[in-house]
């Protein structure tokens, strides 16, 4: 009760100094984000400062904050191009990490960063992390549990197999591997069920599958079938491991499945993710996909220590998404979507797109920084992007 | 009004240039160099240019 | 005829024009774009005043001028096709008479003068009719009809009028009173 008591009045002194801050900046005239308001309110509750100094800490933020504003007509398009560029060419070509002590390997370094960007609907490495509720997250013992609900299952992972030639049976013997994944024989039944053309039962402990036609051929084909039979788990997820990060277990998986695994009890909805972006946006929409985009990009760039600003990351992630779908970048994608057809052939298969423009008619209005290079206009960008007009009052106010 | 860097660039550029050709200075000044008799100007708030903008740059959101 | 109206256009201000006086730049600047000069809509501009600049000018990239677009009013002659004109005969050629017509030139056609065919003689400037023995002469002040207008391709200030006085109450001033002495003494 007494903690209770405590954040709640926390609670209410970073109220207060919201207020205060969104007071000086009133008095002021100025502006400052909501979401920087927050952060240097959260950092002021700790402190004790008095006024004047508070006010020259608002101040201060102020001013880094207009410094970082972008000028009008920036070309932030190249600058962001370049700023991820130019990291991108000191990435390993092709690298395979390992997360963590688990065998799990990931696709990073500029592959990744390419099938980010290309939006490809599968990643080469499908990956889950999947954080657990309050009530998992601390006990290993639950947590194991979870991961056994989520991770695929077959036959072999829990039996042995035997072929009985001369009866033409194949024979699956239950090993202590059932006990740990918390099945039972009769859930194996249930899955051999599925298998076509045979029937099983349980004899002395052990599961006896008879085929239906006797032959020699069938036996060889259905063992396959049997041994990756899935007993339990999800589709697609082939392993998963758990790790303690800090006092919690998340756990790791190899393939993704992001719909069934939000379904699986125990599961944080709120934080469990996957490197699969277009996953993504089918269960969570654009907006989470865009945020997808931002860290698994960022993620990918920090992971090879190079530092690039999130905002060009966010600039790139935002025109991939800005339509409601991700597109890619490149022919098929944002340059191929361009409307104007000089920018379009100055990119890509430059006669196929002229002579579509030609037959159909299409106008070019000259509004884009490709085709005004090619026109030999100023771009609308900079210094090009300003119009000017002579000022009369100040013409007639001169000596 | 604040300018841009891009807006004050091509305010001075293009005095510098009127100049150039022959247009009066607005200040008395010894300088015989266009362009710093243009960022002269500039800096003294008499050059009689202005920008169009298409929609004002805003720093704050609409009320 | 000529008429006065309010005309729009945007004229080209050269840096040194760019001071206090630009209001005065501006009057002299149409004067000197407009005035003598012959404009598609408004026939021949003759005066202009009241200047008025609309807007303000635009600068365009790499350029020193100014792009003002100005208004103001103008006193412009402009021929309408069949209209009924004056004019003085100016010059006489092999294929007919030249004629002031307001400020312009325009052709009265050697087939287009009388009713009657007609001796050019360039010696005295003069036109003869071979039967009615009338005779157009430099100098001389007429009525006419405008039956062709046409701007010039190469110039595009020099505009081509065609005149004819084969039509009644059209000809030399003189004539047009001898008719009408006829006539009132027919009718008596």
């Amino acid at each position: 009760m007494a903690g209770k008591t405590k954040t709640l009045s926390k609670k209410e002194n970073k109220a207060k100094i919201v207020e205060k801050i969104k007071k000086i900046l009133k008095a002021r005239k100025d502006y400052l984000p909501p979401s920087v308001i927050e952060e240097l309110s959260l950092k002021l509750t700790s402190l004790k400062v008095s006024d004047k100094k508070f006010e020259l800490i608002v101040e201060k933020t102020l001013e880094s904050y207009k410094q970082h504003l972008i000028d009008a007509n920036e070309a932030c398009g190249i600058i962001a191009a370049q700023s991820i560029g130019e990291p991108g060419t000191q990435m390993t070509m092709r690298t395979f990490h390992y997360a963590g002590v688990a065998e799990i390997n990931v696709t990073l370094g500029l592959p990744r960063l390419i099938e980010i960007v290309d939006a490809r609907k599968e990643p080469s490495t499908p990956m889950m992390t999947i954080y657990l509720e309050e009530a998992y997250q601390v006990n290993p013992k639950l947590a194991q549990e979870v991961a056994n609900e989520i991770e695929v299952t077959r036959v072999i992972d829990l039996c042995h197999l035997e072929t009985d030639i001369t009866n033409l049976t194949i024979n699956i013997i239950p090993t202590k591997e059932i006990e740990r994944k918390h099945t039972s024989l009769d859930k194996i039944l249930n899955a051999l069920d599925k298998v076509p053309k045979t029937s099983s039962r349980i004899v002395d402990g052990k599961i006896e599958v008879t085929m239906d036609e006797p032959s020699y051929k069938r036996l060889q084909s259905s063992f396959k079938t049997i041994r990756n039979l899935k007993v339990k788990g999800i589709n697609g997820i082939n392993r998963s491991v758990i790790r303690r990060e800090g006092r919690e277990y998340v756990i790791y998986t190899e393939g993704s499945n992001f719909s069934e695994v939000l379904k699986i009890k125990g599961v944080d909805r709120t934080r469990t993710t996957t490197n699969n972006i277009q996953n993504i946006y089918e269960v969570l929409g654009v907006e989470a996909a865009r945020n997808a985009i931002i860290t698994e990009a960022a993620s990918t760039l920090a992971e090879q220590a190079l530092i690039v600003d999130q905002r060009h990351i966010m600039l790139v992630s935002d025109l991939m998404t800005y339509d409601g779908t991700i597109k890619a970048v490149g022919r098929h994608g944002i340059s191929g979507e361009k409307s104007s057809v000089l920018a379009r052939a100055a990119f890509e298969i430059t006669v196929n797109h002229l002579l579509m423009a030609g037959q159909r008619g299409e106008r070019d209005p000259l509004n884009g920084v490709a085709e005004n290079i090619i026109v030999g206009q100023p771009i609308s960008l900079g210094t090009g992007a300003v119009q000017l007009m002579l000022d009369f009052n100040k013409l007639a106010k001169s000596k | 009004m604040e300018y841009t860097r891009f807006e004050k660039a091509r305010i001075i550029g293009a005095r510098a240039l009127q100049i150039s050709m022959g247009a009066p200075p607005l200040l008395e000044v010894q300088k015989k160099d266009p362009i710093e008799i243009a960022v002269l100007e500039f800096e003294e708030g008499v050059t009689p240019i202005t920008v169009k903008r298409e929609r004002e740059t805003r720093i704050r959101p609409p009320v | 005829m000529y008429q006065l109206t309010k005309m729009e256009g945007i004229i080209a201000i050269p840096p040194e024009y760019l001071s206090k006086n630009l209001k005065e730049g501006l009057s002299e600047l149409v004067r000197e774009r407009y005035e003598d000069h012959l404009d598609k809509e408004h026939g021949f501009v003759l005066l202009t005043w009241d200047v008025k600049p609309i807007g303000s000018g635009i600068i365009v990239h790499g350029n020193p001028s100014i792009y003002q677009k100005v208004s103001f009013d103008a006193l412009s002659f402009k021929p309408v096709l069949h209209e009924v004109v004056d004019g003085i005969v100016c010059k006489v050629a092999e294929f007919g008479a030249f004629c002031h017509v307001g400020p312009l030139d325009a052709l009265v056609h050697v087939s287009q003068i009388m009713d009657d065919y007609v001796d050019v003689n360039l010696v005295n400037s003069r036109i003869i009719g071979k039967e009615s023995k009338k005779a157009l002469a430099l100098g001389d002040t007429l009525r006419a009809r405008i039956v062709a207008l046409s701007v010039s391709e190469l110039n595009p200030d020099e505009l081509k009028i065609g005149l004819t006085m084969r039509q009644p109450g059209l000809g030399k001033h003189e004539w047009i009173k001898e008719e009408r002495k006829k006539k009132e003494k027919e009718a008596k």
